[in-house]
């Protein structure tokens, strides 16, 4: 176990090496350097070009690839992530607080949705083909369809114009303490939660009714052991081992991809960071955020596949 | 429980279990009652062992879970009842059947791998029984637990107690399920094809076992079984099943000696092919049509560095000579390498050792078309070797277009003479695989294999998967197939009944080598190796059975 753990550990850091460069040349290598981007074309034809110059020489842009590219991956291995062209604060700074409020979202909608979606995958799959089964089914195909920007303004419309009990748009700031954000996300937090509920409730049933239906749950039914043995102690671990992956992925999207929610509800986190970003032609914002975000998959995908290790001996051949 | 046992001593002429009029249907989904088990009665007395035998689907093991008070979803009790210890389990409740499961009725489900939870250590499965069932603590369970397995003859209990179900083998599996199941020394033990996964020589030690089981434990034991060499082996009364219905019941040797029923006699006839058979197929002189020489094989080592050391040797210097129109017999347990074998003579695996020459030329992983076509195979399992979603047609007029160049019409004409010469109804060309029967879609892919006229045919365990009866019958049409054509074959089988029947000359493997090649008469009747002497030995005991002066009443 400890080895596989090592190996899935340095398998990551590689595929997080190749992404880093991946990122770096994908922005920095194109046709244009990040000054070029990140100003208009008005803008470029006002500048006289020694200031152009100095301006690049001030961001090293002027240094060859292969310096640059070292120069990227130093910084990142020290957390320093360049300054942006138009305000020259750190980017490490910028992206920080918006990643900490994404993470934040997505940690408590799982947190929430998990044990629900758990809850109605066993009394689905207890039920199946049953009227109830068929209801909570349904219900979870329409959940998983409605896009989240409907759930969010249905919401909105709901708790925040007809029966105004919650908030319509987020006043909490950016820097504030995650208790007064969340305190004050409740429309945002029960939209992405839903969607979550639908999908792993929908994996988990699936995963479930399967594992009900294997020999090793008949045995132990014809052994005389209670239904609720076999369904904690055997049937759901197992029902959980192919759920994990997508379950991994779809956190890591929550985190890097509620961009939607994020704008809805006015969320300070790093989906809208990143559209403001791209809208201003931050390159090293939008570099940071990618980096991020694929950060955010492999390290989910590593969580995954060592559950399902812990979960199933018969992957764990290192 | 314990007045139970106290009850049964007092008269052995009552029964334990009393089965009456019992029927078991399925509702379809037309919403129509199909009856799987038709009004079968039975008593089973104290210390008896009752071998159920009949071909799959003959309702055996829907009746096997019915003595357990259980009927899968769909299905039902729809009339009868079955008295065990005094309970009628017909009727019955949920937590009232939960109750007896276990202590009073206990069942060995056929498939011990998946039968076992894959994400638990299989002491930890036991000692869950030992808690939950037997009443017992943590602690007295753990040390129950080790004793049971050293009871069921496994090696060093203690450690193995703390494996998986995937790191033991098949034999090991399946005692630890008889560990489980007589955990709380039921009244009635249920056994389903106790010995189906097993290769011969497991089978027989595990045959071993239960019958130590029965002698020292004097319950009452059901064994379920397509294959009568088991029943004779260890049942005094034996039950034979067609289409949910009792076909013949009476003492194993009475019903063997003089069997009453028509089907009694075929699966019987099935049973004792080993003892007598009769073969004449002179393979014709010459050139060899496939000289193996010096054959190695590793799987390599899944690594980052390419360069890894390669896994331990799948085969090691297998040499062997194949004449035009020959069959020869290459058996041995599984993980012996014989199916390793019939891949790389495929083309499916490639060999990382050794020289293949097909017809004077050298073979190699690559091959071009005309020897794509020469050397067909057949697969064990007839259902995944063929396309759930093309009708059977299409598969065995692929070859023929494809080889041959035939266009459809002359393709479909000469895919219906092909159905003929195997006995299969042209008009099954248009079903889908799975609508046809076992042997039928196991002679479907021998006849998409002969449809591309091969010189070679790979016949890889093609029969383990079919029932007694069907083996024979998929058989005779094979053989009587290949005399026409005159092709080669290579019969991979741990079936030696099936070599004895097919094949003039044997190979027998184990560990990768080739042990002894010879005549099939005289390696069966004079078998110079002592593992070919053991792996015989288990296999002909059916026989023996038919003559009464010669059952072990020892046990």
């Amino acid at each position: 176990m400890i080895v596989l753990v090592l190996r899935r550990g340095a398998l990551s850091l590689v595929t997080l090496f190749l992404l880093a460069t991946f990122v770096f040349f994908a922005t920095e290598v194109l046709p244009g350097d990040a000054l070029d981007v990140s100003l208009s074309a008005d803008e470029m034809a006002m500048m006289p070009p020694e200031v152009l110059a100095r301006r690049r020489a001030e961001l090293g842009l002027d240094r060859p690839v292969l310096e640059r590219y070292l120069g990227f991956l130093g910084g990142l291995l020290n957390g320093d992530l360049g300054r942006t062209i138009i305000t020259r604060a750190p980017v490490a700074d910028i992206v920080a607080m918006p990643l900490r409020n994404s993470i934040a979202l997505a940690g408590v909608t799982l947190l929430l949705a998990l044990p629900v979606a758990l809850a109605i995958a066993m009394a689905a799959a207890q039920a199946k083909g049953r009227a109830l089964d068929n209801a909570v089914s349904g219900a979870a195909i329409i959940g998983y369809s409605i896009p989240e920007f409907v759930t969010g303004l249905l919401l909105i419309a709901v708790f925040a114009v007809w029966w105004p009990v919650f908030p319509a748009t987020i006043t909490a700031s950016t820097d504030d303490p995650l208790g007064v954000l969340l305190a004050a996300a409740p429309l945002a937090i029960a939209t992405t939660i839903i969607g979550s509920i639908a999908y792993l409730g929908r994996i988990l049933r699936v995963g479930l009714i399967e594992v009900m239906a294997a020999d090793f749950v008949e045995r132990l039914h014809l052994s005389g052991i209670p239904r609720w043995r076999i369904l904690w102690l055997h049937a759901l671990p197992a029902a959980m081992i192919p759920g994990l992956s997508a379950a991994a992925l779809y956190a890591a999207s929550l985190v890097s991809g509620v961009v939607v929610v994020e704008l809805v509800f006015a969320y300070p986190g790093i989906g809208a960071e990143l559209v403001r970003a791209v809208t201003r032609r931050e390159v090293h914002v939008v570099q940071a955020i990618a980096l991020a975000a694929a950060v955010c998959v492999v390290l989910f995908n590593l969580l995954a596949d060592l559950g399902i290790a812990a979960l199933d001996p018969r992957t764990r051949r290192a | 429980m314990r007045s139970a046992w106290m009850r049964r001593e007092v008269g052995v002429a009552d029964p334990v279990l009393q089965v009456r009029d019992l029927s078991i249907a399925w509702r379809g989904a037309d919403g129509r009652a199909n009856r799987v088990v038709d009004g079968v009665s039975f008593d089973l007395a104290a210390g008896g062992t009752l071998g159920i035998a009949g071909e799959s689907g003959s309702g055996k093991s829907t009746l096997a879970r019915a003595l357990l008070g259980h009927c899968r979803a769909g299905s039902a009790i729809t009339g009868g009842s079955i008295r065990l210890d005094g309970d009628d389990l017909a009727a019955l409740s949920e937590p009232g059947l939960a109750r007896r499961r276990g202590r009073v009725m206990a069942m060995v489900p056929q498939n011990p791998l998946a039968s076992l939870t894959f994400h638990l250590r299989v002491g930890r499965q036991l000692e869950e029984v030992l808690r939950w069932r037997a009443g017992l603590s943590a602690d007295a369970a753990r040390l129950r637990a080790i004793e049971l397995f050293g009871q069921m003859g496994l090696p060093d209990p203690e450690r193995l107690a703390r494996r998986y179900p995937h790191q033991l083998s098949g034999g090991q599996r399946q005692r630890v399920v008889l560990a489980c199941a007589i955990a709380c020394d039921p009244l009635l033990l249920v056994l389903d094809e106790p010995t189906t996964a097993l290769d011969k020589t497991t089978e027989a030690q595990v045959l071993d076992l239960i019958r130590r089981l029965r002698t020292a434990r004097q319950g009452a034991m059901v064994i379920v079984t397509h294959d009568l060499n088991v029943v004779a082996d260890i049942c005094d009364r034996v039950l034979v099943m067609q289409h949910g219905r009792i076909v013949e019941q009476g003492p194993v040797g009475q019903v063997f000696a003089t069997p009453r029923e028509a089907y009694t006699r075929v699966l019987l006839g099935a049973a004792l092919r080993v003892e007598n058979a009769s073969r004449a197929r002179p393979a014709a002189p010459g050139l060899p049509l496939l000289e193996v020489t010096g054959l190695g094989f590793r799987y390599a080592r899944p690594s980052l560095l390419r360069r890894a050391p390669p896994g331990p040797p799948i085969l090691d210097d297998i040499g062997l000579t194949l004449a035009r129109g020959e069959v020869l017999g290459v058996i041995g347990e599984s993980g012996s390498g014989k199916t390793t074998l019939g891949g790389i003579v495929t083309g499916l695996l490639a060999a990382d050792r050794g020289r293949l020459a097909f017809d004077g030329t050298e073979l190699t992983a690559r091959r071009t078309r005309e020897q794509r076509r020469r050397i067909q195979m057949v697969f064990q399992d007839p259902l995944s070797s063929l396309n759930p979603r093309r009708r059977v047609g299409d598969a065995v007029m692929r070859p023929l277009r494809l080889f041959h160049g035939l266009d459809q019409r002359d393709a479909a004409r000469r895919a219906a003479r092909l159905f003929e010469e195997l006995g299969l109804e042209p008009a099954l060309l248009a079903r889908f695989p799975r609508q046809l029967s076992g042997g039928q879609q196991q002679r479907v892919a021998i006849a998409r294999a002969f449809a591309a006229e091969p010189d070679l045919l790979i016949c890889d365990e093609i029969t383990s998967a079919l029932d007694a009866s069907v083996q024979a019958q998929v058989l005779d049409h094979l053989a009587a197939m290949q005399r026409r054509q005159g092709t080669a074959m290579l019969l991979i089988t741990h079936d030696l009944s099936v070599v004895w029947r097919m094949a003039r000359r044997v190979a027998v493997m184990q560990g990768g080598r080739i042990l002894e090649t010879g005549e099939t008469e005289a390696i069966f009747r004079k078998p110079a190796n002592p593992y070919t002497a053991a792996l015989l030995g288990a296999a002909t005991r059916a026989a023996r059975a038919g003559q009464p002066e010669l059952v072990d009443a020892t046990g």
